[in-house]
């Protein structure tokens, strides 16, 4: 095991959360990601028994979950495996896709809160319904100026997934949204 | 005070403010203007050109004459419309453009100087002496014609964006607006009902008629009360509509906080972009005036404006409440303000009808057949003289309603620039059949302004707009509506040769003025519109755009339709650019990228300079160093000399697997990428489809179906977006998977003959030695106990180096580790000028050389465009135009000691006049090299590779500078390449 200290996308040697107007914000840090793609016309594996979501959906099993980003690809997440290299368990469990390590690719930053109010924040964040946005939903889409996923994983959680390297920018445009969302 | 009975002002809540220095107090409901004319304030401004006295002219937003300077320090906001602005208590406003007081403005001289000074003037004046125009004409001209002035300070107010979805936008909130709001809102559809003022109901405030026994502000309020209660609308009052966009979209600010004395926290305003799939317009209709000599006085106003002043607000236009009002009006309508007035018991001189065969409604004074034609009163109207039968006589009057009918707005139909359609019934322009799909006009913006009317059309366009959606569409009993009256006669402006009659207000343009125009044949509309500058100011023309068309197709001899009509463009009313921005400013302007060892580097001191959106440090400065170059000199130095690290992680890094990963490649890269072998790095080009160069970098194999291409910062976007395009359109039958990996790796240069003893402390038992890990090798290894690992052993510097990455999240432990570890070995870390120093010592090129205009020739480097094989850009490079390009990257130096090369100089020879016919080519970096101890450059130089120790001029003739320079190798620095090799 390594003696280096990693740091969380925001700079920090823990998780950093905060209330913020009616919601909670949080980074995680946790959770392994990486992509998976098959052939055109490959059939769809079901990694550690996953059920690969269509477009614009997600599903999340016993610790793991997967979402959809692009024809014949799939985010694949595996919670508290993020210090581990599942990429490379992935790809065993794969043999036949393209598996790429994404865990520190990505910023996952997570809000809960009511259904009503994390509404209100999409509003003020995506050019996507709300209505559209419902339990199971995974999109991406712009957010100032950044390109996210947006995972809605139940009506008063979802995670918004930003390069790595946006952390604080994106960070800053949700907490300036929710604070406002009362203001 | 000229405040009468009624009103939807709340007496109980008095509000105090000030104007130019004035107390005065208004109520609750009351806007800016409503409450100056309660206090008898007639006087609010000076007209733009010939600075006369003008006083408010409508009521909404419409307004081309009460602008104001709103609130004060860097919160006052200029051209301010003073009836559209909602008291607060507090509120403070000041009249503007005028040099001292409101009331004696020394800048009057110009309406003295009026003849000289008409349409086009200025087009045909101050032509020389040409160097005045900057220096004198312009500004003269820009402070005796401003509006408004600004703070100068910066905006201290937050605004917010937001993106709003619906079935069904209503804009506008009057008679058509509330019906089909109902009517949606009772369907279940998802509604959102906007409206620009800050109580709902349009005219149904303004007017004095009765719905179903009730008043229309009753019923409005009814109204708004049970959309209020459905769940599926969203009301939204003080937000405008100012624009029409593709697919449904719509562009609206809402004022969240314009009307509170303090904010409270709230955002000012908030940029709303909202998607709707069919939108109802019902914007109402904008009344329009009758030119007629000085008919610009303050109490002259819109007839209609004056009841809404009466009816809303509970006030008249006049200065005491004993003056006498008049309207001059061409149709039926005038005289609903006459009887408006009458019921509330202000006097009344009489009605001043165009038509011959008037009518009277009530117990007052008709003038028929008459018309107004000169008016008197320096700071506000005290006499009108009425023409009759040829006759003319004065009348004393505080205040004049002008009504010549009703304009319909439908700007936002015509924002895809559809024509509006000329309606002879209306004597109006009606919006066009092909306006945006989508949108249906309803009510008064369609010529359907009597309210009955209004309201059946706007359950109408509801109606159609939910049968579209395949929604109920259920009828709402809609309440009845008195009749009417509505009849006008076609009456344009009342001719007078002598004097001038406004036009557009706003931008002082006269009759004559376009007369002006018609004689010097600039009679399209588009020609009229900017020789005169009618309908450009802030106001857009809204209440003088039709009326000017009159005037000029009575000078043509043409109708209206035929004279043309103007489309718009949004906004439909001025837009502030906080709210456009979107709210983040600063620092947060945009986004920011941070490497994985911004922390360490912040904490070290380190200066960061912006590489596209990534913060980069770009030299660590230590203690004693006082100037950039010291640290940039040192960590070159200590490069060349021992080791240094650098942060490389913004290079661009893309994941290419799959069973054609190599052929994909192959036609991607101009060189052959398939041979190379798993565990090697090659460096590659990348063609535009013209052949130019595009894009270099290196291709890591990591495995047999598994390859890494790096890419430079600037491009790590845009190869992907390629290589995509690659995949997914020219070559969809290749089994290759793309993913950027950039941000998941943290990438760091070691670089120097001492990286490989660094390096040694931290791999996990990893053989580095050069047969082992040769130059050009790459592994997949751990670090630092167990941490795993890319290494790739590849030189931008030029020395023996490596590239090291790890998962991001440790860059930042690993940079550190690095530093410390190798304290003995003089590990230093280097920013990006440093490691541009480096790669011009190396002759290594950049996005300096890759211009866009560069081919790989040009680089010396045309043997590794192959053609054994096909790729992206090989054929094309291989055309005469560009295989016969000469100029070759070659490296320069100062001939005499210590002179800088400026990057950028054109090369010609010593005896050579500097013009483009003698342009040998150009210097593309400069800097001053710590290794040679002298500025050194490289640059694109004609036959380069054959003019070895050649003398030139580097010339900068914008500076007037030049500097002799020799020709050398670009490779400064170990030329044969022995060290990294090492």
């Amino acid at each position: 095991m390594t003696d280096l200290i990693p740091l969380t996308p925001l700079g920090r040697t823990a998780p950093y959360m905060a209330a913020a107007g009616p919601l909670h914000i949080s980074e995680q840090t946790d959770v392994a990601l990486a992509s998976l793609s098959i052939a055109r016309g490959a059939p769809r594996p079901s990694p550690f028994g996953l059920d690969l979501p269509d477009a614009g959906k997600c599903v999340a099993g016993d610790g793991m979950g997967a979402f959809w980003i692009g024809p014949n690809t799939w985010m694949v997440e595996a919670a508290g495996q993020a210090e581990t290299n599942f990429a490379a368990a992935l790809a065993r469990a794969v043999p036949d896709c393209a598996v790429t390590d994404q865990t520190d690719g990505y910023a996952c930053i997570d809000v809960t809160g009511s259904d009503a109010d994390l509404n209100r924040l999409f509003a003020k964040l995506v050019n996507i319904d709300p209505k559209a946005l419902i339990t199971g939903t995974a999109v991406r889409t712009g957010l100032d100026h950044m390109t996210v996923f947006v995972v809605r994983r139940s009506a008063e959680q979802v995670s918004f997934l930003g390069l790595r390297s946006y952390a604080g920018s994106l960070w800053h445009a949700i907490e300036t949204a929710a604070c406002r969302l009362d203001a | 005070m000229t405040r009468i009975s009624g009103g939807l002002i709340d007496r109980t809540s008095p509000i105090a403010f000030r104007f130019n220095g004035t107390s005065y107090q208004g109520y609750t409901g009351d806007t800016l203007a409503s409450a100056l004319l309660g206090n008898g304030v007639q006087l609010v401004g000076r007209s733009f050109k010939y600075h006369r006295p003008r006083g408010v002219f409508t009521a909404g937003s419409e307004e081309p004459n009460a602008l104001v300077e709103l609130r004060t320090g860097a919160w006052q906001e200029p051209n301010t419309r003073a009836t559209v602005a909602e008291l607060f208590d507090g509120l403070v406003a000041q009249s503007q453009n005028h040099i001292g007081s409101l009331s004696r403005d020394l800048l009057a001289i110009n309406d003295l100087l009026s003849p000289f000074l008409s349409a086009g003037f200025y087009y045909k004046t101050f032509m020389w002496p040409r160097a005045f125009w900057e220096k004198l004409y312009e500004p003269a001209i820009r402070r005796a014609a401003g509006l408004g002035s600004l703070s100068m300070q910066a905006d201290p107010d937050s605004y917010d964006k937001g993106f709003l979805h619906c079935d069904i936008l209503i804009i506008g909130a009057g008679a058509a607006g509330l019906a089909a709001a109902l009517t949606a809102g009772r369907s279940g559809a998802e509604t959102i009902l906007v409206d620009e003022d800050f109580e709902l109901g349009g005219r149904l405030l303004a007017e004095s008629g009765h719905l179903d026994g009730v008043s229309g502000q009753t019923w409005a309020q009814r109204v708004v009360a049970e959309l209020a209660t459905l769940p599926n609308v969203r009301i939204m009052p003080r937000t405008t509509v100012f624009g029409t966009y593709d697919h449904g979209i719509f562009g609206a600010v809402e004022r969240v906080a314009d009307h509170l004395p303090d904010s409270g926290g709230k955002v000012r305003q908030t940029l709303w972009r909202i998607t709707s799939n069919r939108a109802v317009m019902a914007t109402g209709a904008t009344e329009r005036h009758i030119p007629f000599a000085n008919n610009d006085r303050p109490g002259i106003m819109l007839a209609g404006a004056m009841r809404a002043y009466a009816n809303r607000w509970a006030v008249t236009p006049t200065r005491t409440d004993t003056d006498k009002i008049a309207i001059f009006t061409n149709g039926d309508d005038g005289h609903r303000t006459a009887l408006d007035l009458i019921t509330k018991g202000v006097p009344v001189l009489g009605v001043v009808d165009t038509r011959k065969d008037a009518p009277c409604f009530g117990d007052y004074k008709v003038f028929a057949g008459a018309v107004v034609s000169n008016t008197k009163g320096r700071h506000g109207l005290t006499a009108i003289e009425i023409t009759q039968n040829g006759s003319s006589a004065w009348h004393h009057v505080g205040a004049l309603g002008v009504g010549g009918g009703w304009n319909p707005n439908l700007h936002l139909a015509s924002h895809h620039r559809a024509r509006p359609t000329w309606d002879q019934s209306i004597l109006g322009f009606v919006p066009p059949s092909d306006g945006p799909s989508g949108l249906i006009p309803a009510g008064a913006a369609t010529g359907q302004g009597a309210t009955a009317a209004a309201l059946a059309s706007g359950m109408q366009a509801a109606q159609k707009a939910l049968s579209d959606l395949g929604c109920r569409t259920d009828p709402i009993d809609l309440p009845h509506a008195g009749p009417e009256p509505s009849a006008q006669s076609e009456f344009w402006l009342v001719p007078s040769p002598k004097r001038r009659a406004w036009v557009d207000f706003q931008n002082d343009v006269t009759v004559k003025d376009i007369a002006l125009a018609h004689q010097e044949n600039m009679r399209s509309v588009e020609h009229l519109k900017r020789w005169t500058t009618l309908g450009m100011a802030t106001d857009q023309g809204k209440t003088s755009n039709i009326s000017a068309l009159a005037v000029m197709a009575e000078l043509t001899g043409k109708s209206i339709p035929e004279t043309g009509t103007t489309v718009f463009r949004p906004p439909y009313t001025g837009v502030s650019l906080g709210v456009l921005g979107g709210g983040d400013t600063g620092q947060d302007f945009r986004p920011k990228r941070l490497t994985p060892t911004q922390t360490w580097a912040a904490a070290q001191g380190a200066v960061f300079v912006e590489a596209g959106q990534w913060m980069r440090a770009q030299w660590y400065p230590r203690d004693g160093e006082t100037h950039w170059r010291q640290s940039v000199d040192r960590e070159a130095m200590a490069v060349r000399s021992g080791v240094g690290v650098c942060d490389v992680t913004t290079l661009g890094k893309i994941d290419v697997q799959g069973k054609d990963a190599g052929e994909f490649l192959n036609r991607i890269y101009a060189n052959t990428i398939s041979t190379l072998k798993t565990g090697r790095v090659r460096y590659g080009l990348m063609l535009r489809e013209d052949g130019i160069l595009y894009d270099d970098g290196t291709c890591a194999r990591l495995g047999d179906t598994h390859y890494v291409v790096t890419t430079t910062t600037a491009n790590a976007g845009l190869v992907y977006q390629r290589l995509e395009f690659a995949r997914q359109c020219l070559w969809p039958d290749l089994d290759v998977h793309l993913m950027s990996t950039t941000d998941a790796w943290a990438q760091l240069a070691v670089a120097g003959p001492k990286s490989r003893h660094l390096l040694e402390r931290i791999v996990d038992g990893f053989d580095l030695s050069n047969d082992a890990f040769p130059f050009m090798a790459c592994a997949e290894l751990t670090v630092c106990g167990g941490l795993r690992a890319r290494l790739f052993r590849i030189s931008f510097s030029g020395e023996l180096a490596y590239e090291i990455a790890v998962p991001a999240r440790y860059g930042n432990a690993l940079m550190e580790r690095l530093i410390e570890v190798g304290a003995d070995l003089g590990a230093t870390p280097y920013g990006t000028e440093a490691l541009g120093v480096l790669r011009i010592e190396k002759g290594h090129a950049t996005a300096n050389e890759l211009t866009g205009q560069t081919t790989a020739r040009m680089l010396g480097l045309e043997r590794m465009v192959s053609s054994k094989k096909d790729a992206i850009g090989a054929i094309m490079s291989r055309r005469e135009g560009l295989a016969a390009e000469r100029r070759r990257l070659v490296g320069f130096v100062p001939i005499d000691d210590g002179n800088p090369i400026v990057a950028g100089s054109h090369l010609v020879k010593p005896d050579a006049a500097q013009t483009f016919e003698n342009d040998e080519g150009w210097i593309t970096s400069a800097c001053y090299s710590p290794h040679l101890k002298s500025p050194i450059a490289l640059g694109y130089l004609a036959d380069g590779d054959t003019r070895m120790g050649e003398e030139l001029i580097a010339a900068n003739p914008l500076e007037q500078q030049q500097t002799r320079v020799r020709v050398v190798s670009a490779h400064f620095v170990d030329p044969d390449g022995n060290r990294l090799r090492d």
